[in-house]
């Protein structure tokens, strides 16, 4: 499996936040959005702008364990939650493999699912891309990773 | 952590159906939501009001539920509303675009108002 968008390498990151893992059991994005939110409050994340992160990193955790872990309790999702002078980035992989999603998947048409057209679901990658300022998604042979972006000079202008 | 189940309960206001909505709007919902939605349609009120006060997460599988019952009210020519929803799943309710097919109103006094003309 290729990366045409290679993440960035630990050496360009001033702090690790934190670094967990979640076993793949339904719920367990919750887990996961508590303790990265605990750890953006400490970077002044606070109101509507905490809550659009939570909302992403429990999206991106749930399809980790959907879709990359089948929700194998035993398969772990990895999160770490990163920050540079600029940004603040949580790191989420899972066990996944086969090619990673697409980052420029269509945005889901309610018309179509209401209609009957299209399936009621697929709104998770569409909801991460509209909470975050960037989603990078990257895979190797073994697992998916998705970098979810938020700059801070954003965060602190809203 | 602990999944805080959905529970509904349902009651006529005004001849509108409210569903009051506690816990969360995840996977494990479908059932007690899509019973609760069985029920509300027995009594054949022509509005269904979906109070979400007791709610504190929705994810994107909720968001799917919400959809198949706002279906369900199209094909049956009900009303369905929206209301208590917290300023982040207002957000989302207009990004998803479900509020161009259900209002969405601050509170249920305000949605009973509208909706029934008292």
């Amino acid at each position: 499996m290729t990366d045409p968008k290679p993440a960035r390498t630990d050496a360009e990151f001033g702090r690790t936040l934190a670094d967990f893992s979640v076993p793949s059991e339904p719920g367990n994005e919750r887990l996961a959005m508590e303790t990265v939110a605990e750890s953006a409050k400490g970077l002044g994340f606070s109101g509507e702008n905490l809550e659009r992160l939570k909302t992403a990193v429990a999206e991106a955790t749930m399809n980790a364990m959907e879709h990359g872990n089948h929700y194998r309790p035993e398969l772990p999702v990895e999160l770490q939650v990163l920050v540079t002078d600029q940004d603040l980035l949580v790191r989420i992989t899972d066990r996944g493999s086969g090619p990673p999603p697409k980052e420029d998947a269509e945005a889901p048409d309610l018309l179509a699912k209401l209609e009957g057209v299209q399936t009621p679901r697929g709104w998770g990658l569409f909801l991460i891309k509209s909470m975050v300022d960037e989603m990078n998604i990257t895979g190797d042979e073994g697992h998916h990773m998705v970098e979810l972006v938020v700059h801070l000079e954003a965060e602190g202008s809203k | 952590m602990d999944v805080r189940h959905l529970n509904v309960e349902v009651r006529l206001e005004e001849g509108i159906a409210v569903l009051d909505l506690v816990g969360e709007i995840n996977g494990f919902a479908e059932e007690a939501l899509n019973a609760a939605y069985a029920e509300a349609e027995a009594k054949d009120p022509e509005t269904i009001l979906l109070n979400f006060e007791g709610v504190d997460y929705i994810n994107s599988t909720g968001i799917a539920l919400i959809v198949g019952l706002l279906a369900k009210a199209r094909a049956s020519r009900r009303t369905l509303l929206a209301c208590n929803l917290s300023e982040h799943y207002v957000e989302i309710f207009n990004i998803t675009r479900l509020s161009d097919f259900m209002s969405v109103f601050p509170d249920e006094q305000t949605a009973v108002v509208e909706a029934s003309g008292f």
